[in-house]
């Protein structure tokens, strides 16, 4: 691999934001397409720092600032990315369900998520299920991630997901929930495909659901 | 410029009020002059009735002024130094500083990977001594245990020289005899680097005992002579119980306690002005079902935080007792005892806090309870850190910069801070339930024998040098052929 590479990745393992757009063009200048920068320089640092957060080595607002980092060279890269036609891992649409207005989990989850190559639309947060539904057949995206905190607003999910179902768009979408009252039993039982913990997990999550 | 402006850098916390120690220390003063102590030791009786002391048979009684003027004397603070020369693993011994380590002398052994109920064996204290020189928490070292597997007259010196091989924090001793006692003192002589280095820089303080109530006995005696003679700083701490071999009242432990100390401290003074000398013990209750010497009571956190305070006021270091239980297992019980005598001894500015480590009421040692308390103790250190205000950590400019419905993650106020601001268990689970389930559902139980073998696994300290094992092992050789023949 080549040392611009190798500075890119470890710019994201160590969260240097600010280094980011330098090293980018940097590379760029070298001859470098924007889908090597991604895959053999963004993608391998951003699995360094979910590693590191498993092994409780790293914390969530280091991984924040990571995802920062990608986030700032994926600025740079995403209008060449289009160009080019590269193909991105995969489409998420994430969002807050409808009631609840808590939007840093699932903010942390997109970030994470674009640090595994993923293109991210974010619906914001209290998103009816009818919003979506229109985001589904608008974006045609591989997952649909929602995040809920509160056991209150959790219900939504249920109804999004039967939302879904109603416009024949269930087996169009692998579906992926998470929140702090959230379980994989409550996953089950409201007919989503998953949970996850944790970020890093919804992102370990999501790539094994484009790869399988 | 902040002016007329008052802050805490710590947490405050006080039992006694400034008349309540007056009455006690003078209390005390008086037992000394007017009950006496019992002196079974010629010597120590001749420097006490040099001094002014009124002796008779073994009876000495203590004026007030004497030990007055032996306050006067010695030091309110001083360090033990690391053998390897890491400064980190010095302890400063004085107001205001707190340092935690286990206990000695326990019959039985919970064995360190199996936790099976056991003697304590002569590897145990190799064990006992890596295990606390990785601990974070533990600052000074004492075995757990007593060897049953050598000489026995002879445990209390291969205890000191595999614990001194094995870490390179500073280790309190206690030995059987005069004779063993000077054997240590050799083996720490040699660790040194010579007497001369030990002298400026000593890396263990000795531990004698008073009986109560208010007795010195021969032994006792002996050592703290040899101590004074040698200027080897030296605890002379009893172990009263309310109720049995104390009143049954705080205030009353509190006055023969001190007694049972400052009589000490009158004839290592005597002997030499400046020597180290720390007072206090373990002033706990007798239970009055069991009659075991109760190591979990609420009244032993109350009455060693009020000792503590004693002991401060009179200008002296103090040895005091947390991180110990009455449980036969390192069970609810332990986890409850640990944590609060902990955070009483951390409160109150315990000096030395020993018998982190001990469960049956100091009947077996253990490095699971040692390994658990060990994370409660980094629980209290931050709590004592207390709260900082500035205008840093009032933080007015980030929140203006979030605003309402934002949030704090990844600003550069929270990546500057969180590391020192927050504690970071190493024991505690703080987990979602589905990674506490993939980690195999571990207990705490099961996390602290984690921890304990993973130590065992990979922690190396520092070795000695070829030259100073060699000269342990004669000083061994040569207190063995002492009992040849």
């Amino acid at each position: 691999m080549s040392d611009t590479l190798v500075q890119i990745s470890n710019a994201v393992i160590e969260g240097r934001v600010k280094d980011a757009p330098g090293l980018t063009h940097n590379a760029l200048q070298a001859g470098l397409t924007a889908k090597d920068i991604l895959d053999k320089g963004l993608m391998p640092g951003m699995d360094v720092v979910g590693a590191e957060f498993k092994k409780g080595k790293k914390f969530v607002p280091e991984v924040l600032l990571s995802a920062r980092t990608m986030q700032a060279s994926l600025d740079i890269l995403k209008p060449l990315l289009a160009e080019a036609g590269a193909k991105m891992t995969g489409k998420v649409v994430v969002g807050t369900v409808k009631g609840d207005l808590h939007d840093i989990g699932k903010n942390l989850v997109g970030m994470m998520l674009e640090g595994s190559g993923f293109e991210v639309v974010d619906l914001g947060k209290d998103v009816a299920p009818e919003k979506f539904v229109d985001a589904v057949k608008k974006e045609k995206p591989n997952i649909v991630a929602m995040s809920a905190l509160l056991t209150t607003t959790m219900r939504s999910m249920g109804h999004t997901v039967t939302a879904l179902k109603e416009a024949g768009l269930r087996d169009a979408v692998k579906i992926m929930i998470g929140g702090a009252p959230v379980t994989a039993d409550f996953a089950a039982q409201i007919g989503a495909d998953a949970y996850a913990p944790n970020a890093p997990a919804a992102a370990e999550l999501a790539k094994k659901f484009v790869s399988a | 410029m902040r002016v007329n402006y008052q802050t805490n850098s710590a947490v405050q916390f006080q039992i006694l009020t400034d008349d309540q120690r007056q009455e006690i220390f003078r209390s005390a003063l008086q037992v000394m002059e007017h009950t006496g102590i019992e002196v079974h030791n010629e010597e120590a009786l001749s420097v006490l009735k040099a001094q002014g002391a009124a002796v008779e048979g073994t009876r000495a009684r203590i004026p007030g002024y004497l030990v007055q003027r032996a306050l006067s004397t010695a030091p309110s603070m001083f360090t033990v130094y690391s053998r390897e020369g890491n400064t980190a693993k010095n302890i400063t011994i004085g107001p205001n500083h707190i340092n935690y380590g286990p206990g000695p002398t326990c019959p039985n052994f919970r064995d360190a990977r199996t936790n099976e109920r056991r003697k304590y064996l002569r590897r145990d204290a190799t064990d006992v001594a890596r295990v606390c020189d990785a601990l974070p928490n533990i600052d000074f070292v004492e075995s757990l245990g007593t060897i049953n597997d050598v000489n026995i007259d002879l445990a209390d010196v291969y205890e000191f020289a595999d614990m001194i091989a094995n870490t390179g924090k500073p280790i309190v001793a206690w030995s059987y005899t005069l004779e063993t006692c000077r054997d240590i003192h050799q083996i720490a002589a040699a660790v040194a680097g010579g007497e001369d280095k030990l002298r400026q820089k000593p890396n263990y303080i000795f531990y004698a005992e008073p009986l109560s109530p208010l007795v010195s006995s021969r032994e006792a005696a002996d050592k703290l002579l040899y101590c004074s003679k040698h200027r080897i700083p030296i605890i002379y701490t009893p172990c009263p119980m309310c109720g049995g071999t104390a009143p049954t009242t705080s205030a009353g432990i509190l006055v023969t306690a001190m007694c049972e100390s400052l009589h000490g401290l009158v004839i290592s003074q005597a002997i030499s002005p400046g020597t180290p000398f720390v007072m206090g013990g373990v002033v706990s209750i007798m239970d009055m079902l069991s009659s075991v010497l109760a190591y979990g009571a609420p009244e032993l956190a109350l009455q060693s935080a009020a000792i503590t305070e004693m002991a401060r006021y009179v200008g002296l270091p103090v040895w005091s007792t947390a991180g110990c239980t009455d449980s036969k297992l390192v069970d609810e019980q332990a986890g409850i005892e640990s944590a609060l005598s902990i955070l009483l001894a951390g409160l109150s500015g315990a000096n030395l806090a020993h018998d982190v480590g001990f469960i049956e009421s100091a009947l077996t040692g253990s490095l699971q309870m040692a390994t658990m308390s060990d994370e409660i103790i980094g629980y209290v250190k931050r709590i004592l850190r207390g709260i900082e205000v500035t205008p840093e950590t009032l933080a007015t400019q980030v929140i203006q910069e979030v605003g309402p419905g934002g949030h704090y993650l990844g600003t550069d106020h929270t990546l500057g801070h969180f590391k020192t601001q927050f504690y970071f268990p190493q024991l505690m689970d703080r987990s979602r339930w589905e990674e506490w389930e993939a980690m195999g559902h571990p207990s705490m139980g099961d996390r602290v024998q984690m921890r304990v073998n993973d130590i065992l696994d990979t922690h190396e300290p520092a070795l000695l040098a070829p030259e100073v094992k060699k000269q342990i092992e004669d000083i061994l050789a040569k207190a063995e052929a002492r009992y040849r023949d």
